[in-house]
């Protein structure tokens, strides 16, 4: 597992997300130079989130009977479920503030993101196979 | 095809949500959904329990327009998520299918990714056309901007012409929106199941099988502890019972403040009594005691104290309904009754699984599946012009100002009252308030947002003016 390319691309992603969301309320051309201000913040977040609620559950639970697609199917779904809660209660709290709801919004299609970039094989050629 | 319906799902999704409220757009949209599952999913369509959960979805899709309570709405939203939880696999317990639903609704569109093999071969040929167009749009239209921003200060000219670029034609919020509904549909599009909860689920039936560890002594120990602990506990709840028909007789129905701390301090102690009482049983008749041919004194024990927790319910039920003669229907009374039901389905649920030595899921399945539908059943009602109305015919005490708080859905009912009784000048300010407020939401509405109400205030209205002619 790639970390630092994993945080790399979460962070794009999710700096996308918020600024589009963002730029939807109020589009400016004055913003543009905080986007790219931004991405500092944004990429602290990001590393943050997966480092301290996705890579541990891979670190304590991958073994050799216990491959990453197995970590996966069992945790993935209650992951999803518990930040599609915790990001609803953000947004449903910050109800008229798009900061708050772009900010939660991005987390949550990120950190979803960032578990299927953990689990799939990196390369086409790669030879791992799915136990679907 | 997905891709066509699910567009035009997306579309729809914008134009009955953006910017509106919750009326018949939730009851179209339920529609929408059971039209795209069953275009992908035909073949589940045929299923009888399928074939009930759309038919519950749809019934609370037209009490969300006729009725346009919380609650309907409630029962709306869990019975969408017990359909696409039916649709991905209905032989699974009804939690299971929440979980299932739940999880296809927010996250069906990862899942997806992650499973399939076909796509992500395609996906890896695509990829190299898709990353360079991304290349060949975005990285122009990036550097363009940078620059438009740079030039800008530097020169007033250039910033006057920029500064005149009016996008306010380009609805990005109305897109995004549309985006919402496009993640949404295809995430419900092929419902997904969560492997490990759904085969875990159908492995495991309803019927308790004696283990290997099959100790006599322990059992008999066993059976001991648990004979003598539900022996005294049937002589306690007894006495309680006893002094508590006593009490009954002894309360003053006319004192509020009496008969609600009465009420209360006996829901709470059957919310205690039941809960450990459950607890009990379960631990004792949780595996091979079932099978324990001298299990049945303790067997009769349990039945008993099951019985007698039944006629504490039976009790509290009577002091609730006294309560509610006396003072009228309250949201609380009403969650009290609910509770008290929801506690006896309990207590027989509980009777069967030791009486027919049944596992702790058969508890779980059939607690939820009862959960589920009552509260559809209860969706059906318009609360708060059901207490409104009963509490000015009924109640021996009437608190108008609780009502007052209510929805809005009591305000033409609290107007006629008015009209017909002398209330103070405060109530009556309120009530009129309220009224006013109800007309103006009801006659602001965009035909999203239409209720029932809609087409029963132009009824109203046109009658009204068909006197004033007459008159």
């Amino acid at each position: 597992m790639n970390i630092l390319s994993n945080i790399g691309r979460s962070s794009l992603l999710a700096a996308f997300l918020f600024w589009i969301i963002n730029l939807a309320h109020d589009f400016n051309f004055d913003y543009f130079p905080y986007i790219f201000l931004s991405l500092i913040p944004i990429y602290l977040c990001c590393a943050i989130v997966i480092l301290f609620t996705i890579c541990p559950i891979y670190w304590f639970s991958v073994s050799e009977l216990f491959n990453k697609q197995q970590i996966f199917k069992t945790y993935f779904p209650i992951y999803a479920i518990i930040m599609f809660v915790l990001c609803s209660y953000g947004i449903f709290k910050a109800q008229t503030s798009i900061f708050a709801i772009s900010f939660f919004v991005s987390a949550y299609i990120t950190t979803l993101h960032s578990w299927v970039w953990f689990a799939k094989p990196k390369k086409l050629n790669d030879q791992t196979t799915y136990s679907t | 095809m997905k891709h066509i319906t699910v567009i035009i799902a997306s579309i729809l999704f914008s134009t009955l949500f953006y910017d509106q409220k919750i009326g018949l757009n939730l009851s179209i949209f339920s529609v929408v959904c059971i039209i795209t599952l069953m275009i992908s999913n035909i073949n589940k369509f045929k299923n009888k329990t399928t074939i009930f959960h759309t038919i519950i979805y749809l019934h609370t899709a037209v009490l969300v327009f006729f009725q346009h309570t919380s609650l309907s709405i409630l029962a709306n939203i869990l019975a969408f998520i017990t359909l696409l939880g039916s649709v991905s696999e209905s032989r699974s317990s009804i939690y299971v299918q929440w979980y299932n639903g739940l999880f296809t609704s927010i996250a069906g569109y990862f899942h997806r990714i992650f499973y399939s093999k076909d796509a992500q071969k395609k996906q890896i040929k695509k990829d190299v056309d898709v990353l360079h167009l991304a290349k060949l749009i975005g990285v122009p239209l990036v550097f363009m901007i940078v620059f438009i921003v740079l030039y800008k200060n530097g020169n007033p000219i250039f910033n006057d012409l920029i500064s005149k670029i009016n996008l306010s034609f380009i609805n990005l919020k109305w897109i995004l929106f549309t985006v919402l509904g496009y993640f949404l549909f295809s995430n419900i599009f092929n419902p997904v199941q969560i492997e490990l909860a759904t085969n875990k689920d159908l492995q495991t039936g309803n019927i308790l099988h004696q283990t290997e560890l099959f100790s006599t002594d322990i059992l008999a120990k066993e059976k001991q502890l648990g004979t003598v602990l539900l022996f005294f506990l049937n002589i306690l709840i007894v006495f309680y019972l006893t002094t508590d028909i006593i009490s009954l007789k002894t309360i003053n129905w006319s004192e509020a403040h009496v008969v609600s701390s009465q009420v209360h301090n006996g829901i709470n102690a059957l919310i205690a009594s039941i809960a450990i009482a459950i607890i009990i049983i379960l631990y004792f008749f949780r595996g091979n005691l079932n099978f324990y041919e001298e299990n049945k004194i303790l067997k009769n024990l349990a039945y008993v104290w099951i019985i007698l927790n039944v006629l504490l319910v039976i009790l509290i039920t009577l002091k609730n309904y006294n309560y509610i003669i006396s003072f009228g229907l309250t949201y609380k009374r009403i969650g009290v009754k609910i509770y008290l039901f929801l506690t006896l389905a309990g207590l027989i649920t509980t009777f069967l699984k030791v009486s027919k030595v049944k596992n702790l899921w058969f508890l779980f399945r059939v607690n939820t599946q009862i959960a589920f539908v009552l509260l559809v059943v209860l969706s059906i009602i318009n609360w708060d012009y059901s207490i409104t109305k009963y509490n000015i015919n009924h109640a021996q005490s009437l608190d108008l100002d609780y009502l007052i708080t209510l929805s809005e859905n009591n305000a033409e009912l609290l107007n006629e009252y008015r009209k017909a009784n002398n209330l103070s000048s405060n109530q009556n300010k309120k009530i009129i308030t309220k009224y006013q407020d109800y007309l103006k939401d009801v006659n602001d509405r965009n035909w999203q947002e239409y209720t029932y109400s809609n087409f029963e205030l132009k009824a109203i209205t046109k009658t009204s003016r068909n006197h004033e002619y007459t008159k």
